[in-house]
Order: C-alpha cells, then sequence, then structure tokens
C-alpha cells in the first residue's frame, strides 16, 4: 500500500473497483537486462487499470465501435479467433460478464484503450507495477515463482475465474490472464546491439539480473508473449489499460 | 555464380547416378534451385512457411510415426519422401500412478512419436500450434498415424485433452538447417511448414526450442527421429527384435490436488521422476519382448533436459554399440552406456537364457526415480 494510492474506489460494483489506480513512481532495476550493465530505470507516475479489462466492459466498447465487432472487424487486425468465445457478435457468454476478456488482439486491445483515453501499459509500466503488486500481496519469491509456473500449466482454470477486485489497488496481476503490454515484441538487445542469439534458446542468462527461480518466471512472461504476434488471440491472454499521469 | 555451376553439375551427377539407381538405393534427388549437395549429402532447403489454416484431422500424420518402444518397418527400398505432420498443444498425461501434469506436447503425448526414415530420405514437415483447442487423441480419426493408434490402445498415460495457449517451436537434431528459419517460433493458431533431409544416420532427439527451452522440454516437448543407415548396420539380418527407448527427467511438485513444473528444481537438476517412455510403468506394465538367443537392438535417447544416463541391461552385455547411431561409430562389450542430453546411441545384446531382464539408468537415483524397465525373454525358438 505505501506506493499505491487508490483513486474513485467509492461504490462497490466489479466495474468501480477496476477503476485505475495511481501507480507511484520511482526507481526501479528491471529483472530483464537489456543493457551491458544493470539498469536503474526512474519510473514516472502512471495509472493503470486496477484490474483486466472484463467481457462486460469489453461489450460496452464493441457496441460503441461496432467495426471493432468480430463480424465487422478487419481481417489484418486479428488471427480469425477473435472474441470467439462469444455469444453473438456483439454479446459475450452468458457466464462471462466479471471474467477477464480475451480473445482480443494487440491491434484490438489498443483500440479499446485509446477509447478510454488511455493506452496500453509499456513493458517496463506493467513490470513495474507488478513488482508493487508483489510486495502488495507480500509474496515471497518462492510463492511469486510457484503461482507464475502454476499459471503456466494451467492457464486457463486461472482465465476462466471470475475477477474479484478489492477496490483502490492493484488486483489479479499474475493469477487470471497473462496481458498484452505495449512493447510485447520488444528485441533483446546488448547496448545498442540487438542481441542475435535473442534468448531464443536456453540463453537467457546474459539478460537476467539474477538467476532466482522468480526473476525466470518473470523472465518466462516476458519471452513468451514476445513470440506471440500483433494478431495473436488466445483464450488466456487479455489486457488492461494504462494512462498518463497530467 | 560459382556456387550455382558447381550445384548444377552436382544435379547433374544426381540425377544421372539416379537414372541407374544401385541395388536398395534409388539415389538423391534434389528437389528446389536452392538446394545442393557436399559429400553425397543435400544442403540449402527452402525457407519455411508460415501460414493459419483451418484443421481438424489427426494431430499425428504419417506411416512411420509410432509410440516408443515400437517402431515402424522401413517398408520401401532406397530413399522417400515423408509428408509428416506432429500439432503442437496441450495434454494432461499421467507420469507416475497418481502424478499427472498438464504436458506441453508433440502429438499428444510424452515423449513425441517416434519417427523412422532412412539416410537420405526428405521430411516435408508440418506443424499447427493447436495449443489453444482442446485436442482430443483418444477417439480414433481418419488417416492418423500408427502412433495414435498406439496410444488409443494403450492408455498407460490416461492422456485428457486441456487448453494451455504458448508460442512452441520444433527443433529436429536429425536436419542441418538454419535454425533461425526452419526452427523458428510460432504463435497459438499458425502452422510452420519446412523440409529437412536426414543427411547422416543416428538415432537424434528433437524438442521445442523456445525459450526456456528447459521449461518447453521439462514440460514434454522431445521425441526420437531413428534415421536408418542408407546400407544398414551389418548385424541387419541377425536381429530379431528392434525398439526404441527415450529417457527423460520431470521436475513436478504438488499445488493442490495436481502437480506443476517447478523450475526451482529443474534449474537445481534434482527431478521428481526420471522415466522411460513417459511414464515410471512404460517397461513395466508393458515390458519389451524377445526370446531366449535373440539379438535385441535398443535405439536409446537419452532426452534430458540436463542429466545424464547410463544404460545398462542386467545379465547381458552390450555385443556393438554405435554411438548416436552411426554405423562407423562401432564399440564393443559394453556393460554400460553413457550419455549425456540429446545423446543417443544404438545398442545390441543377445539375450542369454529365458527370463526377466530389468533395464536400468545405472545411475541409481535415476533408477529409483523411475528409469527402469524391463524385458521379458521366452524359451528360445528354432531359427
Amino acid at each position: 500500500m505505501k506506493y499505491l494510492v487508490g483513486v474513485l474506489a467509492i461504490a462497490v460494483s466489479a466495474q468501480v473497483l477496476a477503476e485505475p489506480v495511481l501507480v507511484e513512481g520511482g526507481q526501479y532495476v528491471p529483472v530483464v537486462v537489456l543493457d551491458k550493465e544493470l539498469e536503474q530505470l526512474t519510473m514516472p507516475n502512471f495509472m493503470l487499470d486496477a484490474a483486466p479489462v472484463t467481457h462486460a466492459e469489453y461489450q460496452t466498447f464493441v457496441l460503441a465501435h461496432p467495426k471493432w465487432r468480430r463480424d465487422t472487424i478487419p481481417a489484418i487486425f486479428h488471427d480469425g479467433h477473435y472474441l470467439k468465445s462469444w455469444q453473438t457478435a456483439d454479446s459475450h457468454a452468458v457466464d462471462d460478464a466479471d471474467k477477464a476478456v480475451t480473445q482480443v488482439s494487440w491491434f484490438a486491445a489498443r483500440a479499446y484503450c485509446k477509447a478510454q483515453g488511455g493506452r496500453l501499459p509499456s513493458l517496463e509500466e506493467w513490470e513495474y507495477a507488478s513488482a508493487q503488486y508483489r510486495q502488495q500481496q507480500g509474496l515471497t519469491d518462492h510463492e511469486y515463482a510457484r503461482m507464475l509456473f502454476s499459471w503456466h500449466t494451467n492457464p486457463t482454470t486461472y482465465a476462466q475465474l471470475p475477477l474479484d477486485p478489492v477496490a483502490g489497488k492493484l488486483n489479479h496481476m499474475h493469477d487470471r490472464v497473462n496481458e498484452w503490454v505495449e512493447d510485447f515484441q520488444l528485441l533483446l538487445t546488448n547496448g545498442d546491439d540487438n542481441d542475435v542469439l535473442s534468448g531464443s534458446c536456453g540463453d537467457s542468462a546474459r539478460f537476467m539480473a539474477d538467476f532466482g527461480e522468480a526473476s525466470y518466471a518473470t523472465f518466462f512472461r516476458y519471452q513468451s508473449r514476445s513470440n506471440y504476434r500483433a494478431q495473436s488471440t488466445t483464450s488466456t491472454l487479455g489486457f488492461r489499460c494504462a494512462y498518463d499521469v497530467e | 555464380m560459382k556456387k550455382l555451376v558447381l550445384s548444377a553439375i552436382a544435379s547433374a551427377l544426381v540425377v544421372a547416378c539416379a537414372g541407374a539407381p544401385q541395388s536398395g538405393s534409388a539415389g538423391l534427388t534434389l528437389k528446389h534451385d536452392s538446394e545442393y549437395v557436399i559429400d553425397g549429402k543435400i544442403y540449402g532447403l527452402p525457407e519455411a512457411k508460415v501460414y493459419r489454416e483451418d484443421y481438424n484431422g489427426p494431430a499425428v500424420v504419417g506411416d512411420y510415426l509410432t509410440m516408443a518402444p515400437n517402431l515402424a518397418k522401413l517398408d520401401y527400398e532406397g530413399n522417400k519422401e515423408h509428408e509428416v505432420r506432429m500439432d503442437v498443444f496441450s495434454q494432461k498425461v499421467e507420469v507416475a500412478p497418481g502424478v499427472s501434469y498438464n504436458a506441453w506436447t508433440f502429438g499428444g503425448s510424452v515423449p513425441g512419436p517416434v519417427l523412422h526414415v532412412r539416410e537420405g530420405d526428405r521430411v516435408v514437415f508440418k506443424m499447427k500450434n493447436r495449443s489453444d483447442e482442446e485436442v482430443v487423441i483418444t477417439e480414433p480419426l481418419k488417416g492418423q498415424a500408427p502412433y495414435l493408434s498406439q496410444i488409443q490402445a494403450s492408455e498407460l498415460q490416461k492422456h485428457e485433452a486441456v487448453i494451455a495457449p504458448m508460442p512452441h517451436s520444433m527443433d529436429f537434431h536429425s536436419g542441418t538447417v538454419a535454425a533461425e528459419d526452419k526452427w523458428r517460433t510460432i504463435a497459438p493458431g499458425e502452422t510452420i511448414e519446412f523440409e529437412w533431409i536426414a543427411n547422416y544416420a543416428g538415432t537424434y532427439m528433437y524438442h521445442c526450442g523456445t525459450s526456456s527451452v528447459l521449461m518447453h522440454t521439462a514440460m514434454g516437448q522431445y521425441g526420437a527421429v531413428v534415421v536408418s543407415p542408407k546400407e544398414g548396420y551389418p548385424t541387419d539380418a541377425e536381429v530379431d527384435q528392434e525398439y526404441v527407448i527415450v529417457q527423460s527427467e520431470m521436475y513436478l511438485s504438488q499445488m493442490g490436488d495436481s502437480y506443476i513444473y517447478d523450475h526451482g528444481a529443474a534449474l537445481a537438476r534434482d527431478p521428481s521422476h526420471v522415466v522411460f517412455n513417459g511414464h515410471v510403468s512404460s517397461l513395466s506394465e508393458n515390458p519389451l519382448r524377445a526370446d531366449e538367443g535373440d539379438r535385441v537392438r535398443i535405439h536409446f535417447l537419452n532426452a534430458g533436459p540436463s542429466g545424464t544416463s547410463s544404460f545398462h541391461v542386467i545379465g547381458a552385455i552390450f555385443d556393438q554399440v554405435w554411438v548416436e547411431g552411426d554405423p562407423r561409430n562401432t564399440w564393443y562389450g559394453m556393460q554400460t552406456v553413457l550419455l549425456g542430453a540429446s545423446s543417443s546411441a544404438t545398442i545390441e545384446f543377445i539375450v542369454p537364457e529365458e527370463g526377466i531382464y530389468k533395464l536400468v539408468d545405472h545411475e541409481f537415483a535415476d533408477a529409483e526415480r523411475g528409469a527402469a524397465g524391463a524385458l521379458i525373454a521366452g524359451p528360445r525358438k528354432a531359427k
């Protein structure tokens, strides 16, 4: 709670509970090392949705922006499975209102956030918020790693759980869906040079700040998401939006 | 230009050879303009294609794909072009009594199918990433590989379809190609198609090469390709039984009622299970069979991902061993064969008497965690 200040969390509906929260800026050492030396980043304040976007919220967006219906979305913006689980082109499945929306491409996620006056978070913003969320949850490194590897072993079970956000703080960063970030295909770099091996084959050590299982869990989230396309939609990949602070 | 001319000459020579086939050899055939020959081996295969397709057919297609320990018979002369399909998707599998986990698989089982080809054969390989689908492999589908029929008959791993979307790739150690092209990662819903030539005889690992390779491999993404030598092994006529064993480590820990991958244990090389052919009971529930006096050949692959294997048959001595399965690498009279991760050997022994022969990883910390099985030998039969 030290870093997080809840805003607008007055009513108790799920939608309001998931209102954006302020992520207070500060110093941050990324787990994934993209430079020749360990980098300390100074993160500015920003707002982040308290929880992933739900089917109900996404349905409101689709009704207001019919070009993002699954029967009108341009083919170049998805892989053929966009909103496949929905009952119709403008209504989600009956039981899904409070679950994280999935089967949404990066293009669609960006359009949604833009329509809310926001944007997708950057990788560093998301990971910075995730680090604060770990503190807020009181997760040890081992518990955090187990949580993430458990998610990877059975992502569908987690993705199907309804959201249960608590007002005024970040929720469900690790236990529902993997989430799009703006620069999800960020290349692995070593200073100014693109790394020729790109961490593609068990050669991740150069990119790790340390070799603990928690860092591997974080790196694995980063690396596996890098291999999606902007058109990709899966049943376990959702998103939340970020907002600049004036 | 020089390369082009040499390539053209090589092609002409190859075509000339193919026009006058030697007995048992149809010769090499160049198929694409980019291909060339060095020392009788074909290189320079065309770029992989990645695309999206609607596909609901069998997850494994090809006549020479079997479930270990079975090996398909090569019922053709010379070389052949194989159309092979091995889709990648998740499946809940049992690896020990009461211990199941959601594996990432090639073709639905752990290990994946055994592909049998002959040195010089061409493989046209296709793989769809169906990890965002429930792929059922326990119901027979028209056109499925023998691998799926054998799984349906076995039921040892108690397969259940599960969904776990994840980018994956395929790295065939039996292929000689630019890895960043052919072994590239594909996202859920995508299909990759590429060709490779079985340039070298031997038993080779294949696995997912997507980071973390340690995790993808430990989750179940590996199998064996057996490339039989063009001219055979010197003992071909005397072999009575031929089998395939794939050894691997599992790194699982209990979480609630289920088991999950334990990356800490994988980094520490502290497996929960070490298995032959994917289950601690594979070769005790379904032991290998032979008769007294038989010559038994085993293509043994240690898939790792990180451990070594010291394979030993209790009561037998390996008469001949071909390291990596290459007939030029002959060793004799071995009690144990030590294999590093992704190494193999083709092993032969004479079954000395009727009885039960234990197969073990003689690193007994591994045997105690499951790396054990049996060959049951019947009475000697007249030949």
